[in-house]
C-alpha cells in the first residue's frame, strides 16, 4: 500500500508545469517504479498504471493467495485512482516544499537521556526472548 | 604511531625497499603496487605479511601493468551523542543487551521519532570539515528493507537531499609509502540511524538480536571514486578518523564498529573511460586491513582480466578474511535493491540558518590538514608533520610547548622520541602523563642554555613524566647542573687518564678507538654532568699527549 502511494506521489507533481526544477527532479528520484514515464498529459484518474499486486505483496513480505490477490487488486486500484484524482489539483500558485505540514521552528530534541522506565513490559511483549537477546529465526551471513 | 600499516612501518628494511615502488604510485592513473594475491598461491597464508609483501612485490608490479583500480568508500561514523537519534534512550557501547531500548527505537506502533539536535550539530561540523556545501533545508526518508536487526522494517535515512554534499578531503600520504599530497572528492554526507546487532547462536539454529544500537545516530560519508590504491584508501579512512576525533563527533573506534568502511573496488584497462564492474568489500577492522583487502581484491580482479575471465567479476559483496588474507563472496547482488524510499512522514524537514552554520564554523578546532600545513611552514619534515598532526592530543601538547617559547624542531624531537617511547612502553596517552608542555619547554631551554646536558635532560624527562614537578626543582634536588667549568673537567680527565694507564698506553700505540672509552669514564666520573662538548675537546687534547 505504502509503495503504491509512494510511487503515486511523484506523479502528482507532474501535473503542474515544473517551476522549481531542482526540487521537482529530486522528488522524481524517489519513485522506484521502473516504468516511470514522465507523461503529464496522460495524468488523471485512471492514468496511473495498475498496481502489480504480487510485487507489492512480495515487497511487504505478505503472502497472498490468488483469490486474495484478486480481491485486493481493485481496492488498491482505488487508492491509486485517488492519487490520480489529486493530480487534477491546480498547484500553479503553490510554493513547492520538501515536506508536507512543516511547522517551522525548532522540532529538535536536546541530547538529554531519559531511560524508558517500563523495560519489563517491552521485553514481555517480545514474541521470542532468550535472555538477554531477542530470538529470531536463523539469519545466515555467509553463503 | 597511529598511521596505517603499522606492521610495515615497524620494519625499516621493508619500507626502504618499498619506497621506490610506492613512488611510482604517485601519478594516480597507475597503481604499481599490489600485494599478496600472487604470493598467496605459493606461500602459506599465515606467513608473516612482510615477507609476502616483499616476495610478491615484483610479481605484483608486473601484474598491475596495464590496469588501474578505481576505489570509492562509504564510511559510517557513529556519533558519540549521549542519546539515540530519534528517542531519548542513552547509548553506551557494551551495555547489557536490550537494556537501552524504548518503544520508539523498537518500532512499536504509535511512536514518533524526534530528532536529536546534537546529530545536526555533528553533521554540519563534519560537513564543513569535509569542505561540503551544507543544505539549508534537508529531509529524512525511509529506506525500507526487512532484516531482524531493523525493528521498524525501515531505516530513517536521507535519500535525495543529504545535509551536506560536494566536498573534498585533503591528506598527506606517509613518507614511507612515497609521500605526496592527495585530494579526494566527497559526494555526500547524510544522517541516518544504525540498526541493532545480530548475533548467531552457537548451534546455529537461531539468531539473536541486541537492539541497544538500533536508532544510534550515524553519519554516512560517501567518497567519489577517486582512490587508486589500498594505501590511498586506508589513508582516506585514517583522515576521516582524525577528523571525527578532532571534531569530537565520535570516537572513531574501528574495533567497536564506531567507524566502518565499506569499499567499492573495480579495475579497468588503463585508458578505458568506463569503470569496470565494482565489487564491495567489507569486514575490515583496521586501516591496515583496508589496505591489504583492497590490494588483494585489485590483484584478484586484474588476474581475472588477464586470464580473459573478466566476466567472472560480478557485482557482489565480498568479505575480507584476515586469517587467510583473502576476500570471499558474501552475497551476489540480485539486481538493484528496491528500498522504496519515500519521505519520512513523521519528521519535519531540517531547516538551518546561516547564523547557525556560522556559529558551528566558528566553534570548530583547527583541523588536521590546516595543522599539517602550519607545521610544514615551520620547517618541520613531512614525517614530523604527519606524526604530530595525527593525534589531536599530541598536536595540542606540541602547540602548547611552542607557546611556551620552545623551538619547534627540538620540541618535535622530544615528543616523537623519548616521550612517545615512554607512552608506548607504559601504554599511556600524552594527556595522561604528568609532564606539562611548560616543563618540556623549560627542559629544552635548560639544555639550550647549557644548564644541563642532553643526557641529563633525558633523565629529568623520565622523572617529570612519571612524577611531575618542575625542571628547576629536579635539577636542584639532584644537583644536576652541567659542569661547564673547563678546569673542573680537566681535573676529572686527568684523574681518569691516571687511573687507566694501560688503556692510555694502548691509545698512544694507535688504538684511537679508546677515546670513546675515556669519554665514557669521564662522563661517569662527573655523574653525567660534564658538558659533552668541553669534555671531548679537553679529552682529545690530553690524549694527544700534551702532558
Amino acid at each position: 500500500m505504502l509503495s503504491a502511494a509512494a510511487s503515486g506521489i511523484p506523479r502528482l507533481r507532474w501535473a503542474a508545469p515544473p517551476r522549481h526544477t531542482l526540487a521537482r527532479t529530486q522528488w522524481l528520484l524517489l519513485s522506484s517504479s521502473p516504468t516511470r514515464t514522465p507523461a503529464p498529459a496522460a495524468a488523471g484518474p485512471g492514468g496511473l498504471e495498475p498496481p502489480d499486486l504480487p510485487r507489492l505483496a512480495k515487497s511487504a513480505r505478505i503472502s497472498l493467495s490468488p483469490e486474495e490477490a484478486e480481491e485486493f487488486s481493485p481496492k488498491i486500484q482505488q487508492v491509486v485512482d485517488w492519487f490520480g484524482q489529486l493530480q487534477a489539483v491546480d498547484l500553479e500558485c503553490i510554493e513547492p516544499s520538501l515536506r508536507a505540514g512543516t511547522a517551522a521552528g525548532s522540532s529538535l530534541r536536546e541530547d538529554r537521556p531519559e531511560p524508558f522506565a517500563n523495560r519489563d513490559a517491552i521485553i514481555e511483549a517480545l514474541p521470542s526472548y532468550d535472555d538477554p537477546y531477542i530470538k529470531v529465526p536463523r539469519v545466515l551471513n555467509k553463503e | 604511531m597511529a598511521l596505517t600499516l603499522l606492521r610495515g612501518i615497524r620494519t625499516p628494511t621493508l619500507f626502504r625497499t618499498n619506497v621506490g615502488l610506492f613512488c611510482t604510485a604517485r601519478h594516480p592513473p597507475l597503481a604499481h603496487f599490489t600485494t599478496r594475491a600472487g604470493g598467496m598461491q605459493t606461500t602459506e597464508p599465515k606467513a608473516a605479511p612482510k615477507s609476502i609483501q616483499q616476495a610478491t612485490k615484483e610479481a605484483a608490479e608486473h601484474k598491475t601493468r596495464g590496469f588501474e583500480a578505481v576505489i570509492g568508500i562509504e564510511t559510517h561514523v557513529q556519533l558519540s551523542t549521549i542519546t539515540k537519534a530519534f528517542c531519548s534512550c542513552p547509548y553506551n557501547y557494551g551495555s547489557q543487551p536490550n537494556s537501552t531500548v524504548c518503544p520508539t527505537c523498537m518500532g512499536h506502533p504509535g511512536t514518533l521519532p524526534v530528532l536529536n539536535a546534537k546529530v545536526v550539530d555533528c553533521a554540519v561540523k563534519l560537513g564543513l570539515a569535509l569542505n561540503c556545501e551544507i543544505s539549508m533545508t534537508s529531509k529524512f526518508d525511509r529506506k525500507q528493507y526487512f532484516y531482524p536487526d531493523l525493528p521498524k522494517g525501515y531505516q530513517i535515512s536521507q535519500f535525495d537531499i543529504p545535509i551536506a554534499e560536494k566536498g573534498y578531503l585533503d591528506l598527506d600520504l606517509p613518507v614511507e609509502f612515497g609521500g605526496g599530497h592527495r585530494r579526494f572528492g566527497i559526494t555526500r554526507v547524510h544522517m541516518e540511524e544504525d540498526a541493532g546487532k545480530l548475533l548467531h547462536s552457537e548451534s546455529g539454529s537461531y539468531s539473536q538480536v541486541d537492539l541497544n544500537r538500533a536508532g544510534v545516530p550515524l553519519l554516512e560519508i560517501v567518497s567519489e571514486p577517486d582512490m587508486r590504491t589500498g594505501i590511498e584508501a586506508a589513508e582516506y579512512g585514517a583522515e576521516i578518523q582524525r577528523l571525527v576525533r578532532y571534531l569530537g563527533v565520535g570516537n572513531g573506534n574501528m574495533q567497536e564498529g564506531s567507524l566502518r568502511c565499506d569499499v567499492n573496488v573495480s579495475v579497468r584497462p588503463i585508458g578505458q573511460p568506463e569503470f569496470g564492474t565494482k565489487v564491495e568489500v567489507k569486514n575490515m577492522n583496521s586501516f591496515s586491513e583496508i589496505s591489504r583487502a583492497i590490494d588483494y581484491e585489485i590483484s584478484r580482479q586484474i588476474l581475472l582480466h588477464k586470464e580473459s575471465q573478466a566476466d567472472q567479476i560480478v557485482q557482489e559483496t565480498r568479505l575480507w578474511d584476515e586469517s587467510s588474507q583473502k576476500t570471499f563472496t558474501m552475497r551476489k547482488k540480485e539486481g538493484l535493491a528496491d528500498y522504496r524510499y519515500f519521505p519520512e512522514p513523521d519528521l519535519p524537514e531540517v531547516v538551518l540558518t546561516s547564523e547557525y552554520i556560522d556559529e558551528i564554523r566558528n566553534s570548530m578546532p583547527e583541523l588536521p590538514e590546516a595543522k599539517r600545513r602550519r607545521y610544514e611552514n615551520m620547517g618541520l619534515s613531512m614525517q614530523d608533520v604527519i606524526f604530530l598532526a595525527n593525534d589531536d592530543n599530541v598536536a595540542h601538547f606540541f602547540d602548547a610547548t611552542l607557546e611556551r617559547g620552545a623551538d619547534a624542531k627540538l620540541a618535535a624531537n622530544w615528543i616523537m622520541g623519548d616521550i612517545t617511547a615512554y607512552l608506548k612502553n607504559e601504554k599511556l596517552s600524552i594527556d595522561e602523563i604528568k609532564l606539562t608542555p611548560l616543563e618540556l619547554s623549560e627542559l629544552i631551554a635548560s639544555i639550550k642554555n647549557g644548564t644541563i646536558n642532553g643526557k641529563i635532560g633525558k633523565e629529568i624527562l623520565v622523572e617529570l613524566i612519571a612524577k611531575g614537578g618542575t625542571v628547576k626543582s629536579v635539577i636542584e634536588e639532584k644537583d644536576l647542573v652541567q659542569i661547564a667549568d673547563p678546569a673542573a673537567i680537566e681535573a676529572i680527565v686527568d684523574q681518569v687518564l691516571a687511573d687507566n694507564p694501560k688503556q692510555l698506553e694502548q691509545y698512544r700505540a694507535g688504538k684511537t678507538k679508546l677515546q670513546g672509552f675515556f669519554a665514557g669514564q669521564v662522563m661517569k666520573a662527573s655523574k653525567g654532568k660534564a658538558s659533552p662538548v668541553l669534555l671531548n675537546k679537553i679529552l682529545a687534547e690530553k690524549l694527544k699527549g700534551n702532558q
